[in-house]
């Protein structure tokens, strides 16, 4: 009885979470008059809400800007994130410990201090309306080294020392012996990146203008509140399904690491 | 000796390449953390448009600041928000992760379908909400209709306005917070359950004597990433209301956006910034230090 | 020791290539300019987006690359996706201004000039003689820029004037066009009905979005004050002076009409409900009756003066939307420019202005130059805009005019759209908005 139960508010549950994005695939395929409908069925499914989605914004430019951004960034901080965590974990060095300190400090700012000034440098360098201003922000990440250096720290010395016996040297090191050993760290930091950078749209916002440099959720959203989807609900749940696809895919296909590494964000706390 | 010698020698190598290896960080910080830490302390005594330059005005922006009464709106306006969406995101967080903590089939299944809303984009998430938030022909009041109650002013009334979006929230982020009580449920001994039942402790006993204080430190996450959450709160308002009706949806970041962006007032965003980071900072002592206990054991 | 150097010359150059990948990106947005022969100029103009302007701008800029090899313009539409004051400041920011522009908005200039965006337009020797033929003297005045230069020359006007619709007003047992406040009332009682008998009504006697726009402000209350203040605007001297009656009894207005249910409280979807015959009146400008022209030419429609309140004496003042023309100091060919600018503003083309646009020249001459009375005489609508356009007021050229008028959309919401503040409360509250805004730009 008392199983029966619990099944039954896991059920409840999991419908209150997944109900509403099933309607909102439904409802962008149904003709307008009829999305206002509790159901998902509908006789007259279409994909012209798609079509015209397609022909008023460059969704398909904005998905490739949100693919060259987010991979750009995901490869930087991965790349420097280790590097640096690499240094602080293994290497010695003069002031490696206030170096650690700082890191942790910046973890501590605000981003509501630093989005201004942030934005006047991108504008004093000329790199709005680029894609540098979209990337370069965003390369390293006090989070990622953080995650990294714990990471290796706990591994065992003899791997590193057996290395540097072969004469391999530092970076050989980092990429040759310990990346393979990091998979999951690699993984965790990677699509925590991944994740955060295709989802974030206030930045976007600031320092682009220009449509074909869009990044995909800043495009949607600027084709919801401004006036292009002329208020059809049609239109905007489609283009919201498009934006919202890759990842839901993504996350279909890696569950179980999205999952581990977006919980790691709530153990820095 | 020699072995000796080469271990120096390695040793200063090494020395050098860790300097190249923080290099980049290090120019990293100095142009995205420090710069703009040291620029925005400036900009906060300038009233500037970013076009035309600098005008120095001393302590203006802050004279401006405590008497301007969005400033406050959008403080209060927060505290609204997570007044409902911290305690709704707890018992819905832990009701949800002790019905997982035991042997259920499917499991996993569960958790996935939890953390759905987690992944996909706020942008998403608004969009969808806003259509069923609707007050004619929206999902929630359809339903509510259909079941004889009537219709919710959900997001056209100033006073339910910020609670809808706190609702939302919550929908879109207890994932988290349910697979990390999940975890804290799991690191609890079960010999503290069993001397429990032995000394005769009720259900709900264990649950206020063990469960709950020994989940305390997921409680103090779930708080603090909240309340930075709460101050951090854009593209919801952003889309769903554009901070209105009446103001009742401003939060902290719309409003600094409104200010720098849309009325290019670049220090007194600046300030703003500044003063929302010291109330940011203030709130999370005051939670840890109410909230966070050391584990009894 | 040398093996390990190289390791980290290669280390470096590796992530040397990686910032180059990612740098390369910036390549992209910039064009090279196009190779053209040195002797011929070319300059930029934008125009207004909306498609009859971009469609005027055509015509006039293939006629002038026409007589004019030596100096092309090429026209590029403002992007719609912000505002024209937006984007020009963006572009003044950038550098990036185009040689000329052709709607700058007077209340967002003093942002402009304060940046050195802007020519000095009198600097050219015959600017006093070409400009004083076509604009009255005193109205030239109020574009006159504090340190005496101008910088702007008005162009158009779309001075803001009640439409209304006959057939909803006939059907509805409205005789009269309402003048006053109490007018209005009366008809509205019979114009807001239930069609269809479900309980819920269909049309209303007017609509104004409910959203708190600052710029929807400049077709509800911003007109109206003026109206009713027999041609006041927000400020006297530098200083806020709009707590006073006339304020206060526009915002009553507007209260009641939403309390009494004559406008309604939701977000119209679907497009300009007046064109949808769902309002019986609308306060817009003469780019209303292009709109009207193209998606509703079966609607019958009549333009009147603005509302006003019932004891009110005198000429009727208005909004008059001024969009002007400027030439941005990025230009390097400044005299090329104004030749330009004296060409849209010729008699001829302020007449293609009114055929295409439907916006009104400001010109002292346009009721007496006969080359103008074949369009009047076949648009006897514009005609009454035209009348109208001498009783026009236009923006205060005051610092953040924008964040001044979003504190009025505030308490426009509060008050009128939401009923939660008395009329006095909120102009209070807006004034004392407006007081801070100007301390602060002190």
């Amino acid at each position: 009885m008392k199983a029966i139960l619990k099944y039954f508010f896991l059920a409840v549950g999991a419908t209150i979470f997944a109900y509403p994005f099933l309607w909102m695939i439904a409802a962008s395929l149904k003709p307008e008059a009829e999305i206002g409908g509790l159901g998902l069925w509908s006789s007259s499914f279409s994909l012209s809400s798609y079509g015209t989605v397609l022909t008023k914004i460059p969704i398909g430019r904005a998905f490739l800007n949100s693919v060259i951004v987010s991979l750009s960034t995901t490869t930087s901080v991965v790349f420097f994130g280790s590097l640096v965590g690499y240094a602080l974990a293994r290497l010695n060095f003069k002031g490696k410990q206030a170096l650690f300190v700082l890191i942790l400090f910046t973890m501590m700012i605000p981003f509501q201090i630093t989005l201004i000034p942030q934005y006047i440098m991108i504008v004093k360098l000329h790199l709005t309306d680029t894609y540098p201003s979209l990337i370069v922000p965003t390369m390293m990440s006090a989070f990622s080294i953080i995650l990294f250096r714990e990471f290796f720290k706990g591994l065992p010395q003899a791997f590193i020392d057996a290395a540097r016996i072969d004469g391999c040297n530092e970076l050989k090191i980092l990429f040759r012996v310990v990346w393979p050993l990091s998979r999951p760290t690699v993984i965790t930091v990677a699509i925590l990146t991944f994740m955060t950078s295709w989802n974030e749209v206030l930045w976007p916002l600031i320092v682009v203008r220009e449509r074909s440099l869009m990044t995909m959720p800043q495009l949607v959203t600027i084709f919801t509140i401004g006036g292009e989807a002329e208020s059809l609900l049609g239109l905007q749940l489609a283009a919201a399904t498009l934006l919202a696809l890759p990842v839901i895919i993504a996350y279909a296909f890696f569950q179980r690491y999205f999952v581990e590494s977006l919980t790691s964000t709530g153990l820095k706390g | 000796m020699k072995r000796i010698a080469h271990t120096n020698i390695r040793k200063k190598r090494a020395d050098r390449t860790g300097y190249w290896f923080v290099l980049p960080y290090v120019l990293f910080f100095l142009m995205f953390v420090a710069y703009p830490l040291g620029f925005s302390f400036i900009l906060i005594f300038h009233r500037w448009n970013i076009v035309t330059p600098m005008e120095w005005i001393g302590l203006k922006n802050f004279a401006r600041l405590v008497v301007d009464p969005l400033f406050f709106k959008a403080i209060t306006n927060t505290f609204t928000f997570l007044l409902i969406h911290i305690p709704l995101q707890i018992v819905v967080a832990l009701g949800f992760a002790l019905a997982l903590n035991s042997n259920i089939r499917f499991r996993s299944f569960f958790r996935a379908i939890y953390f759905l809303p987690v992944v996909v984009s706020g942008v998403v998430v608004t969009i969808l909400w806003q259509q069923l938030y609707a007050y004619d022909a929206g999902f929630l009041n359809r339903l509510l209709t259909a079941v004889g109650l009537s219709k919710v002013p959900w997001i056209i009334s100033p006073e339910m306005a910020m609670p809808s979006i706190a609702i939302m929230a919550t929908w879109k982020n207890v994932g988290i917070y349910i697979v990390l009580f999940l975890v804290g449920l799991q690191n609890i001994p079960r010999e503290l359950y069993e001397s429990a039942s032995l000394d005769g402790a009720t259900t709900t006993r264990k649950f206020f004597h063990i469960t709950l204080p020994m989940l305390n430190p997921t409680i103090v996450v779930v708080l603090v990433l909240s309340t930075i959450g709460g101050f951090s709160l854009f593209i919801e308002p952003y889309v769903l209301t554009g901070g209105g009706p009446m103001q009742s949806t401003l939060s902290a970041m719309l409003y600094i956006y409104n200010q720098a962006f849309y009325f290019n007032h670049m220090g007194y965003a600046a300030a703003l910034g500044f003063v929302f980071a010291f109330v940011i900072l203030i709130v999370v002592l005051l939670q840890r230090k109410s909230v966070e206990t050391e584990p009894t054991l | 020791m040398g093996l390990n150097h190289m390791h980290l010359t290669r280390f470096f150059f590796l992530y040397a290539i990686c910032l180059c990948i990612v740098l390369a990106g910036c390549g992209d947005s910039k064009q090279s300019p196009s190779p053209e022969s040195p002797s011929v100029v070319t300059l930029t103009y934008w125009p207004a987006p909306n498609p009859q302007e971009i469609q005027l701008a055509d015509t006039l800029v293939q006629r002038w690359n026409r007589l004019h090899p030596e100096i092309q313009v090429r026209m590029q539409p403002i992007p719609v996706s912000q505002s024209t004051e937006e984007v020009l400041l963006a572009a003044i920011a950038g550098k990036t201004t185009p040689d000329i522009c052709s709607n700058i908005w007077p209340g967002a200039l003093h942002e402009y000039t304060r940046s050195g965006g802007l020519v000095p337009l009198d600097q050219f020797e015959d600017f006093a003689s070409f400009v004083g033929n076509r604009t009255p003297q005193e109205l030239l005045k109020t574009f006159q820029s504090t340190d005496g230069h101008f910088y702007q020359i008005p162009w158009k006007t779309n001075p803001v004037m009640m439409f209304y619709n006959i057939r909803m007003f006939e059907e509805a047992g409205v005789r009269e066009v309402p003048k006053t406040y109490s007018e209005f009332f009366a008809a509205a009682q019979k114009l807001t009905r239930d069609l269809d008998g479900d309980g819920q009504v269909d049309v209303w006697a007017g609509e104004r979005d409910i959203r708190p726009i600052w710029w929807q402000r400049l077709f509800d209350f911003y007109p109206f004050y003026i109206a009713a203040s027999g041609g006041k605007t927000l400020f006297d001297l530098g200083n806020p002076a709009f707590g006073n009656d006339a304020s206060r009894r526009v915002m009553g207005f507007f209260q009641e009409c939403y309390s009494r249910g004559y406008f309604p409280r939701t977000f119209f979807q679907g497009g300009d409900p007046f064109l949808l015959e769902r309002k019986a009146t609308h306060f817009s400008g003469p780019w209303q009756v292009a709109a009207l022209q193209k998606l509703a030419p079966h609607i019958r429609y009549g333009v009147a003066p603005l509302l006003v309140p019932d004891d009110h004496q005198g000429p009727v003042y208005t909004y008059g939307d001024y969009k002007n023309v400027a030439v941005f100091s990025t230009t390097q060919h400044p005299r090329e420019s104004w030749e330009f600018v004296k060409f849209l503003l010729t008699a001829e083309h302020d007449l293609l202005l009114l055929e295409i646009t439907n916006q009104i020249p400001v010109r002292g001459d346009l009721l007496t130059n006969p080359l103008f009375a074949g369009y009047f005489q076949r648009n006897p609508v514009m005609k009454r805009f035209a009348q109208q356009a001498l009783a026009t007021r236009g923006v205060d050229a005051a610092p953040d005019l924008k964040e001044i008028l979003d504190g009025i959309s505030q308490e426009y919401e509060a008050c009128a759209v939401y009923g939660r503040k008395s009329p006095a409360v909120a102009i209070a509250d807006a004034l004392r908005r407006t007081q801070l805004i100007v301390e602060w730009n002190r």
